[in-house]
């Protein structure tokens, strides 16, 4: 059956419309239905989203949701050195303000990406060359500091002629360093 | 060169196309809600610099430009073609782009982020998507200096994107799956695999001829290539049901959906006016015909191309000009009536 309306698309919606006790019937499709009466199908796409602000702000149960008495009070005080956006500002709109506001809210925010993202540490690329600062500090190691690292590691992993090995280099790097100074 | 929505491709009987978008910001910026006009004029020109650098690493030729040098019709074309978000075609503040020229390749920037770099290839291809955009995202790295923190990794304005950055997504074509009213549900289940289902342009948008979006949700905490394998795994198992459902369909009802498409196709090759979304539904019909070789056409027809150029800027864009909304109904009719092939 054809839609009363545009008579186009297929009628799926049979609209009764009780007007003084005049009843009155009609057979609409998907378009027609929305446009001339208040019925909505399921579109599950509209009217889904909501701020993020708010669902920061519900995350942290220790902070009662902006907007409500004391939102403020237990929020703590803190300002990104940069940018100049407060952690609340954060809270409220869900953006940081710069690179660096990550820095800023470190301690906070592991429990937040905790609630939206189910983690706090990525793991995914890192960018060609960049340095991480478990490589600064290596690069700031002796030689023998290194293998020691790795020593330990290998008892850890209970890969003992790996770690005797490590042992002996230990032993005559040492000495080496002895001898030199 | 040959666009991507130009090309024949694997699975392209469910899956159109695979996208994948990494967010990154510029560390001597201030993100995106904090940035004053004139610092937004110097990042675009600054990212705009990498061009020649990426026409020449990337061995394929590169343009860019400010998006507010485009016409209006230009910047709906560009977003129906999923070249550029609608946030980034309406932004007040300067923004531009870098397209490459068989369209694989946006860089969007002042978007929600300082760099939106986007790879987009056809059919299941999650895999090519990303290394397409690893790449450019390296090649501009050198230049450009995307803020990165190691525990954090790339920094994003919402902590929606933060860590990789990415959003891998498959466009996907479930007409046995909508009409059996199974999106609900589907939505309901991948949304426990972190995945999200949106109509074909993303956030708040409605799905049109039966296309929707599957992407993932979550970007921190698992690796790009976790990411990937992930989406593509769910991808797999919902093409699966949908072939399952269009075979289940044809079993118990093959005449009937016949006729259904060459009605389908009587409307659309002899209409004299055609709303967008009234055509999105008949080429969906008539894709599923043409896909299930219930019609057979006398030329290789490629639906999807002819559903993005019914939208109403890409057909503005065809026929030059801009139009009012009635002869629209009416050029858009009379393009599908040239662009479609004969039934033998």
């Amino acid at each position: 059956m054809l839609c009363d309306r545009c008579q186009k698309r297929d009628a799926q919606v049979l609209y009764t419309e009780i007007i003084n006790g005049t009843k009155k019937e009609q057979h609409l499709c998907e378009e027609c239905a929305a446009e001339y009466t208040s019925f909505q199908m399921d579109k599950p796409f509209l009217n889904s989203e909501f701020s993020l602000g708010d669902l920061l702000s519900t995350l942290f149960d220790n902070y009662p949701a902006t907007g409500t008495k004391n939102a403020t009070q237990n929020i703590p005080n803190i300002v990104c050195n940069k940018c100049n956006t407060t952690y609340e500002e954060f809270l409220q709109k869900g953006k940081f303000g710069c690179a660096d506001c990550y820095r800023s809210f470190n301690s906070y925010l592991g429990k937040t990406l905790k609630g939206i993202q189910g983690a706090e540490v990525h793991t995914g690329k890192r960018p060609k060359g960049y340095v991480t600062s478990t490589d600064r500090i290596l690069k700031g190691l002796s030689e023998s500091e290194k293998l020691s690292i790795k020593l330990q590691e290998a008892i850890e992993k209970e890969e003992f002629e790996e770690a005797a090995r490590l042992r002996d280099l230990i032993k005559e790097i040492k000495k080496e360093e002895i001898g030199n100074a | 060169m040959l666009k991507w929505y130009e090309q024949n491709v694997a699975d392209s009987d469910v899956v159109i196309s695979s996208r994948v978008r990494l967010a990154r910001n510029l560390e001597e910026f201030p993100f995106s809600g904090k940035l004053q006009e004139e610092q937004a004029v110097t990042l675009v020109n600054k990212v705009k610099k990498i061009t020649n650098l990426l026409s020449e690493k990337d061995h394929r030729k590169y343009y860019s430009c400010n998006i507010s040098t485009l016409s209006e019709i230009d910047k709906s074309a560009m977003v129906e073609r999923h070249i550029v978000s609608p946030l980034l075609a309406t932004k007040e503040q300067t923004t531009g782009l870098i397209l490459s020229e068989d369209e694989t390749i946006s860089i969007m920037i002042n978007e929600e982020d300082h760099v939106r770099i986007q790879a987009i290839v056809g059919g299941m291809n999650l895999e090519e998507a990303y290394q397409e955009a690893d790449k450019i995202d390296d090649i501009a790295y050198d230049e450009l200096h995307f803020a990165y923190d190691e525990k954090y990794g790339y920094l994003t304005e919402c902590p929606t994107n933060a860590g990789t950055g990415m959003r891998a997504s498959c466009m996907v074509f479930l007409p046995a799956l909508s009409s059996a009213r199974m999106i609900q549900k589907l939505i309901e289940e991948v949304g426990k695999y972190g995945m999200t289902i949106r109509g074909i342009y993303g956030e708040g948008s409605k799905s049109l001829g039966n296309m929707y979006q599957i992407s993932n949700q979550k970007t921190l905490g698992n690796s790009e290539r976790e990411i990937i394998d992930n989406l593509k795994r769910i991808v797999t198992q919902i093409v699966k049901q949908e072939r399952k459902r269009r075979e289940y369909m044809l079993s118990v009802n093959s005449d009937e959906i016949q006729d259904q498409v060459y009605r389908t196709y009587g409307i659309l090759k002899y209409a004299r006016q055609i709303s967008s979304d009234d055509a999105m539904n008949l080429l969906s019909q008539l894709k599923f015909g043409v896909d299930a070789k219930l019609i057979k056409l006398d030329r290789e027809c490629n639906i999807h191309k002819l559903m993005m150029g019914v939208q109403p800027g890409s057909l503005q864009w065809t026929l030059g000009k801009n139009v009012g909304s009635l002869s629209r109904d009416q050029a858009r009719a009379e393009y599908i009536r040239k662009e479609l092939p004969t039934i033998i």
